[in-house]
């Protein structure tokens, strides 16, 4: 035992690891403002948005999802912040409950996509197709790329990796999964209700 | 004391480096000087021929800001060769960063005069050019004698349409034509140019202008000729395989020549009007704004 | 921060192979940038020998190996191919893995006493993405039906389906992905470990100007080729899955999308990235000149301040690449204002790389003459940009061989330029041994002069009117009269091009068989070279030193009495002050520049 906690000179590592992430979701964040960039381009030389025809986009099945994806921040958060406090068995199942709620989300995100089809509007309709189907189906990669990250978190959180002491390495991955959420909304609010 | 040079040079005294530093210098003024004198257009190194009124700004603004840049650039080559012979391995450092406050300033000050007399003359006078001249459409249309041409380009020829008698296009007596554009001398023409492909540019060197063709979108610009001849039209946007030869030529006329051609044209185009073929219609309602 | 000793691997796959060692991995992105760079510039060999030769005569040598079908003669279509694979490799594939992705890792962490990188198995997988990348690039000259061939910008409609079919432009499309992510990962590293880990005393305005270019060219790659991966997955997205955020016209039923999006997302990306290319070279060039005049870098403050305003300043000039594509008159203003601008700093760096030199104890060794060589091509290079940043005679410019001239003076030369300086200064270190001064010496000068010919010949070719892309400017009647300015230009560009196997024979011979380096042959102040074995040992330094001035300290008068040289490094204490008890305060020299 003895064990002094020594969480200063650790503070020095750990913001580095965080702030190499946060310079990578600067870059992500660039990707995606120049996808937002092109959608309010395409929109603003568009006479009509919708363009006449276009079946309308449902709104609650993508408010449940962004519902979903916002729980699934809180569950990764609530176990994150655990960890931090020393109790290294609940990080596991935050992050399993986080990972279906993730999985949850592409579910229903593919469910959306089908009924869209159904209803005729397919990626090559035009502008507007190509930019409904173009950002979510990129955001739905993220969000499995997250999925793969939490995966690998759950696997290290029951192997014991994860100590009070390194949360860091745990922080920087929610920072990722977080920020997919955070994209997420975005979405939510310029594609499906602006 | 080193007789030879790293590079072979025998430069026995300090006197002899800096008369040879000097020549260089000179002959590098005399090249540069000489390079620049203004071209003969047409053969040799040098514009084409300008055919066009307005063009002469152009020109005019080119070689002015030639001129200028080629006297910077000399004073650079210069300085280079001088300080690289002259504050050579036996010239003693002088220990200076460059941190005073008059260093500071002049460093500032060569700057800002490139910026203020190279970069504002450009800058004034391309502005004065663009809103009186090249992009002053609003003129140019509510000019009663203007003539209007749409250019449809595509891969790899220039279809071109003239409004013909009823001033409307699309109609039966508009003149088609492939590559061939004819002109009144004396007469301002102004063109909207689009695309149905891929992106190309329009391009008139002898009359300095060019604008792109735009798949979706509807480009403006004009000219006025000032010499009659046969002239280029060039495609300056990669357009595919055949980029390099989607040539036409622009033939200006003079008034009585380019009107007898009109009306002849019209009637032929009349006769070949085929009302169900749609793709021939490709024309649009001229936008004028 | 410091970094702990890690035993260096003894197996030769975490060695050489999947190593994490940012001096190796320098290396691998040497290497393959050069093999690239060889590449490319046979390329550009095919250009010039079809502007030479227009009427289809075979290309020696490599002909009918790359085009069996017509007997080693170049068609329209090879040649759009040829062109644009030109582009594209030259810069992602050979300048940017030699002059970032090998000297940003190989001096960064030397240069600032780090041990290595901040992420070292970041900086390993960023090397094998680039791989990756370029098995894409070998891919599309592959495809049947060609490899990409809409120029190296990549222009929709033409790089969609409707204009290039078939997989050579996809497998491009995929290929700059794929690099862009590997430089992002690659920037995250050089930023995060320039923050986090400089050498206790090493403040911002203590680094050398060669660690403030690798900087800042990492922050625009990080904020500005994520959007260059947009528009190439955008890109890919209509190629593989029929959506239509390019395609217009009639090749699209209603409500098509836009080509101009295109461009506005590429040169978002592709302005910053001239710049990307060319902040190294700067800082590169910035110290050289230093060090081998011998005299403190003029004005150190004033060069790091130009070539932030650059950074910042780069983001909003991008639209002078859009002049004649019909764009709103007040925003063509706008960004011709910012693009003349833009002019300022870059003139101030150049003021203050001749004062600099003035008044200096000039050592002419080839890393010093390639540097003086940049310093010549980018003044040409810099002036003739000024026409093509002006809107009005932008018309008459565009899209002429004019353009071609300005950007490979600017960015291919003068890049080239410093990365065969940076090559000459750091061989001995990264080596261990010396390259061939003669031979280098003959490099340079066939490189330089012949450099002046090729791009000036094509300055004139453009100034008189002669376009660019195309297969054979000739069958404009116009410019038939320059066929001998062009046969010319490509004569002197094949010199060019051979000048090259001096180097190639220099670099490898002296790898195995050059003289033997001394720890600092140049005596020079930079850490790398006065604090690390040559070549260095894994984990670079045995202990990390402290700096208490900036990294020019040459021709101080108090040196040449006490020390006996011309030079101090960025540690040593003035021997003077030392015996007289006086405690050696960072303040006076720490601020060197002030």
């Amino acid at each position: 035992m003895g064990t002094i906690v020594e969480l200063r000179p650790r503070a020095r590592e750990d913001f580095t690891q965080s702030l190499g992430m946060m310079i990578g979701l600067a870059s992500w964040t660039m990707m995606f403002g120049a996808l937002f960039f092109m959608y309010f381009g395409m929109r603003a030389n568009a006479p009509m948005w919708p363009p006449a025809g276009t079946p309308r986009l449902p709104v609650a099945l993508p408010a449940v999802n962004t519902a979903v994806l916002a729980a699934s921040s809180l569950a990764l958060w609530r176990g994150v912040s655990q960890l931090a406090k020393g109790r290294r068995g609940a990080l596991a199942p935050w992050v399993g409950v986080a990972m279906v709620l993730g999985i949850a989300f592409v579910t229903l995100q593919v469910m959306g996509w089908r009924t869209q089809l159904a209803a005729g509007l397919l990626p090559s309709s035009g502008a507007y197709g190509s930019v409904f189907y173009g950002l979510t189906a990129l955001h739905a990669v993220h969000v499995a790329a997250g999925l793969l990250v939490l995966l690998v978190v759950l696997v290290r959180s029951l192997l014991g990796t994860y100590t009070e002491h390194n949360v860091i390495r745990v922080r920087v991955a929610a920072m990722f999964w977080h920020f997919v959420d955070a994209v997420w909304l975005l979405m939510f609010v310029s594609i499906y209700l602006f | 004391m080193r007789t030879r040079s790293r590079w072979g040079l025998c430069p026995r005294t300090p006197g002899l480096l800096r008369a040879a530093a000097a020549a260089l210098s000179a002959a590098a003024l005399f090249t540069g000087g000489v390079a620049m004198a203004k071209p003969q257009p047409g053969s040799g190194i040098g514009l084409p021929v300008d055919a066009s009124v307005e063009g002469h700004r152009i020109d005019w603004l080119m070689n002015t800001t030639n001129v200028m840049t080629g006297v910077l650039f000399l004073i650079m080559v210069g300085w280079l060769i001088y300080a690289s012979l002259i504050h050579n391995r036996k010239h003693e450092a002088r220990y200076d960063h460059g941190t005073s406050k008059r260093s500071m300033t002049l460093a500032l000050a060569m700057a800002g005069s490139v910026f203020v007399f190279v970069d504002g003359n450009l800058f004034f006078n391309s502005t004065m050019d663009l809103e009186n001249v090249f992009h002053n459409f609003e003129k140019i249309e509510k000019d009663p004698s203007t003539i209007r041409v749409e250019v449809n380009a595509h891969q790899w020829a220039w279809d071109l349409r003239y409004a013909g008698p009823d001033g409307k296009f699309n109609t039966k007596d508009d003149i088609i034509s492939l590559n061939d554009l004819r002109i009144p001398v004396g007469t301002p023409v102004i063109f909207n140019v689009a695309s149905t492909d891929v992106l190309h540019a329009f391009n008139l060197p002898n009359f300095r202008a060019k604008v792109d063709a735009v798949p979706g979108q509807i480009n403006r610009f004009w000219i006025e000729a000032k010499e009659t001849g046969e002239f280029q039209i060039v495609c300056a946007q990669h357009c595919g395989t055949n980029h390099y030869k989607m040539k036409g030529i622009v033939t200006v006329l003079s008034k009585e020549d380019y009107a007898r051609w009109a009306e002849q044209a019209t009637k032929v185009s009349a006769r070949v009007y085929d009302e169900n073929d749609e793709a021939a219609h490709w024309g649009w309602e001229w936008k004028s704004e | 921060m410091e970094q702990h000793i890690h035993p260096e691997p003894t197996n030769f796959i975490w060695k050489y192979v999947f190593t994490i060692d940012h001096k190796v991995i320098a290396k691998q992105f040497l290497f393959t940038g050069l093999t690239f760079l060889l590449v490319g510039g046979t390329l550009a060999m095919m250009i010039r020998w079809q502007w030479a030769f227009p009427w289809g005569a075979p290309v020696p040598v490599i002909g009918k190996l790359l085009l069996p079908t017509t007997g080693g003669a170049i068609t329209p279509p090879a040649y759009a191919s040829i062109f644009t694979m030109h582009g594209l490799i030259m810069i992602f594939w050979a300048i940017t893995p030699i002059l970032i992705g090998a000297f940003g890792n190989f001096t960064i962490p030397l240069m600032i006493g780090a041990r290595d990188m901040a992420f070292p198995r970041l900086n390993m997988y960023s090397y094998w993405m680039f791989f990756v990348s370029s098995v894409f690039v070998v891919l599309s000259f592959t495809s049947q039906l060609g490899a990409a061939s809409g120029g190296w910008t990549t222009y929709p409609p033409l790089s969609t389906n409707v204009g290039s079919p078939g997989w050579g432009q996809t497998y491009m499309a995929l290929a700059i992905f794929s690099t862009g992510i590997s430089t992002i990962m690659g920037g995250i590293n050089y930023i995060v470990t320039v923050i986090r880990f400089r050498a206790p005393g090493m403040g911002y305005m203590q680094m050398p100007l060669t660690i403030w270019g690798m900087w800042l060219t990492a922050i625009l790659n990080v904020l500005f080729v994520p959007v260059l991966g947009s528009a190439a997955l955008l890109l890919a997205l209509d190629r593989l899955f029929g959506t239509r955020f390019f395609v217009a016209g009639a090749a699209v039923g209603t409500h098509g999308g836009d080509p101009m999006l295109f461009q506005h997302l590429f040169w978002i990306f592709g302005h910053p990235e001239v710049y990307i290319l060319i902040l190294p070279a700067w800082g590169i060039v910035c110290d050289l000149l230093s060090f081998f005049a011998r005299k403190p870098a003029f004005w150190y403050r004033g060069s790091v301040f130009a070539m932030v305003a650059v950074t910042v300043l780069s983001a909003v000039v991008y639209g002078h690449h859009m002049y004649q594509t019909g764009m709103a008159p007040l925003l063509g203003l706008g960004f011709e204002i910012l693009t003349l601008t833009i002019s300022v700093p870059a003139v101030l760096l150049f003021v203050n790389w001749l004062n600099t030199i003035w008044k200096g104890s000039i050592r002419l060794q080839t890393p010093m003459l390639f540097a003086l060589g940049m310093v010549f091509v980018f003044g040409a290079g810099g002036l003739t940009g000024l026409l093509l940043g002006t809107i009005s005679t932008d018309i008459y410019l565009h899209d002429t061989m004019y353009v071609v001239g300005h950007f490979h003076l600017t960015m291919a030369a003068a890049s080239f330029l410093a990365s065969f300086a940076a090559l000459y200064f750091w061989f001995p270190k990264m080596f261990g041994r010396m390259m061939n001064e003669t031979l280098g010496k003959f490099h340079f000068w066939g490189s330089v002069i012949f450099i002046t010919l090729v791009f000036g010949g094509q300055l004139l070719a453009g100034y008189s009117g002669q376009h660019r892309r195309l297969f054979d400017p000739f069958q404009y009647e116009y410019i038939t009269h320059l066929k001998l300015l062009n046969r010319w230009t490509s004569y002197f560009a094949f010199a060019l091009f051979f000048t090259q196997t001096t180097f190639v024979f220099n670099f490898f011979f002296s790898i195995f068989a050059g003289k033997k380096a001394t720890d600092n042959p140049w005596e020079v102040t930079t850490l790398d070279w006065t604090h690390t074995a040559t070549p260095p040992v894994y984990h670079n330094f045995d202990v990390v030193p402290t700096v208490v001035r900036g990294p020019h300290e040459y021709a101080n008068p108090e040196v040449k009495r006490l020390l006996k040289r011309d030079w101090i490094d960025q540690v040593e204490a003035m021997p003077e002050a030392a015996s007289a008890g006086i405690v050696v305060g960072a303040e006076p020299e720490a601020l060197g520049a002030e």
